[in-house]
């Protein structure tokens, strides 16, 4: 296979329309051109994705990094800094993550505990709308950035299509949700229709984003639907979006073959505009280390206040209440007839909190006022007057604890450890990413 | 909002002739007013409509957006006292897996945003350019001085009519 070669000469960029579209390296040459950029507004001064670069008509670009926060940063910066005019594409692959959309609640979404457990497994939001889905290395990632004016939700989709049935996967279509989708095993076996890529959508004054994931050939197909169930789902009524489930599999093509594929009908697509202002090329963190607007999109995204914080309002409710009639799943441990919890969160914060029905020990006093102790500890702030924030909750014994420290009675243990257990799994702190 | 109206002419283009047609006959008979003359919009869907004062007023997306968008399930407000340019994102309005900016039509300051989108967002479908305490306004500003020279550039009601008419065509 010969390897793609490309040059930023002075005369232009020459353009790619056939072979392979992996690059290797490609970055020092573009330095020099980083200070003719000082003119425009919201330029970025970098050395590597260079301000000429991104006025391109068509460009296309590769990542060699598997870090799902990098690529996505990567990815917001062309939404950012692309030319209004230009036609952008952007393919990623990442290391395992499960990754929610901007307006979704990770407690309701995401197997929070499971993920804990297989401790190499991140959890990512990201700016775009739709449900949650899982990446890993058998996923690509293919996102197309364009002007509104020809934004159109299932055009870029119909592209990938278009690049799947070039490799034999005669069954793919583009469903009424903008899914794509394959009859049986794609190639004409078999009638079951599985999803194999969902598309999400950014929209900004000057630029649409559609970018869609495509399950390749994922290893852990089988674990997938458990990282996306979630312990606190009978429990939990959020606002914000929740996920729409579909039966899924593996696509069963090789990624660089399905990566070459998107390349070719992208720049099929846009070839007649394209002249010689085209570029393809690699990007790789040594390229974008000193970008200031690349690590200031990483530093959002890895915050616990993004991915946890930017959780629209949502109830937890042991029993069912009127507002979420549903019935609850039974405990599998032993409670008082009155023991209840319910609290509502907000951007993660505790609103409100109302506990009642625990085992106490101790002196001899109403059971309630105990009670009340432990919901205002939640509900009315930590000391200092901040809001407690759910995912600062290491463990709930602690909390059940120090909420009736200094007291002559407490909870009792068996109480304790079995509501905390419980609460824990639910709501497991934030000790990973 | 900028992508909303080509998205809705490539998808439903039956649905968008009929929408313009009844635009159109609803509009007339309230055609500008007193209060109207307050009421300014952007290319990108979004309206401005000043209060007595002249220094505060209402923000929010325009019916022909909300239409266009289809059922919002989610809106983004703007942060208490977050400061904008005209043009600059004010927020966000999920619908169909899109998260759309809110772009501010002006410069100006949030004063407050209205929580009731937070907890029925449809409110901004049925709604959407009622300022009034149930309606479906995103954001009331404080406008700056830019942004009074800003609401210059922008359109008034008949000629918002003309341009999203003209954009179904």
């Amino acid at each position: 296979m010969a390897a793609v070669l490309l040059r930023n000469t002075t005369g232009g960029i020459r353009c790619l329309t056939k072979g392979p579209a992996f690059i290797s390296t490609t970055t020092t040459i573009l330095s020099s051109h980083g200070f003719g950029l000082l003119t425009k507004p919201r330029r970025s001064y970098s050395t590597t994705i260079s301000q000429d670069l991104l006025d391109k008509k068509v460009q296309v670009y590769q990542s060699t990094s598997k870090d799902p926060y990098l690529n996505l940063s990567i990815e917001h910066h062309l939404l950012q800094h692309s030319h209004p005019d230009s036609y952008v594409l952007f393919l990623y692959i990442n290391d395992p993550c499960v990754v929610i959309g901007r307006n979704q609640n990770p407690w309701l979404e995401v197997n929070l505990p499971a993920l804990q457990e297989a401790e190499d497994i991140k959890l990512v939001r990201r700016r775009s709308g739709g449900g949650t889905v899982f990446h890993d290395h058998g996923n690509v990632n293919w996102s197309v950035i364009c002007p509104p004016a020809v934004f159109d939700r299932d055009r870029h989709a119909e592209m990938v299509v278009r690049a799947l049935k070039d490799l034999g996967v005669t069954t793919a279509k583009v469903n009424e949700r903008h899914d794509i989708v394959i009859a049986g095993d794609g190639r004409g076996n078999g009638q079951d229709i599985f999803k194999v890529s969902g598309s999400a959508y950014k929209l900004t004054r000057l630029r649409s984003l559609h970018h869609g994931t495509c399950l390749l050939n994922s290893p852990r197909l089988k674990n997938i639907g458990k990282f996306l169930r979630s312990p606190g789902e009978p429990y939990i009524k959020a606002r914000g979006v929740e996920s729409v489930r579909s039966p899924i599999r593996n696509v069963d093509v090789d990624t660089e073959d399905f990566t070459k594929g998107v390349v070719d009908e992208f720049l099929a697509m846009y070839e007649e505009q394209c002249g010689e202002d085209v570029i393809v090329k690699g990007i790789g963190e040594e390229d974008v280390k000193d970008m200031d607007n690349i690590r200031k999109g990483m530093d959002e995204l890895t915050s616990i206040p993004w991915i946890y914080g930017q959780t629209p309002q949502f109830t937890f409710s042991s029993r069912p209440t009127e507002d979420d009639p549903r019935e609850r799943p039974p405990l599998n441990f032993e409670v008082q007839s009155d023991f209840n919890i319910q609290f509502t969160l907000r951007h993660g914060e505790f609103q409100t909190a109302n506990v009642s029905g625990l085992k106490y020990e101790g002196s001899a006093m109403d059971g309630d006022i105990y009670d009340g102790m432990i919901s205002q500890t939640l509900a009315k702030g930590s000391e200092d007057g901040s809001a407690v924030k759910l995912y600062e909750i290491k463990d709930w014994a602690t909390v059940l604890k120090s909420a009736t420290a200094g007291q002559a009675f407490k909870v009792s243990d068996s109480s304790l450890n079995s509501i905390s257990q419980w609460l824990n799994k639910v709501f497991p702190g934030n000790h990973f990413r | 909002m900028a992508s909303i109206a080509r998205c809705l002419r490539i998808a439903r283009p039956s649905v968008v002739s009929a929408f313009a047609q009844s635009s159109v006959r609803i509009a007339r008979p309230f055609s500008v007013t007193a209060n109207n003359e307050l009421r300014k919009y952007t290319r990108e869907h979004e309206w401005i409509e000043l209060s007595d004062d002249k220094k505060t007023g209402y923000v929010g997306i325009s019916s022909y957006a909300a239409k266009a968008l289809g059922d919002v399930v989610f809106v983004e407000l703007p942060e208490e006292g977050k400061e904008v340019h005209a043009g600059d994102a004010l927020g966000a309005v999920e619908s169909v897996k899109s998260a759309a900016d809110i772009n501010a039509p002006v410069s100006c300051k949030v004063i407050a945003s209205n929580l009731t989108l937070e907890e029925s967002p449809s409110t901004i479908n049925k709604v959407p350019e009622d300022h009034s305490a149930s309606g479906g306004w995103v954001a009331k500003v404080q406008v700056t001085d830019q942004g009074i020279a800003d609401l210059e550039k922008l359109m008034d009601e008949e000629a918002y009519k003309e341009f999203t008419a003209a954009e179904d065509h």
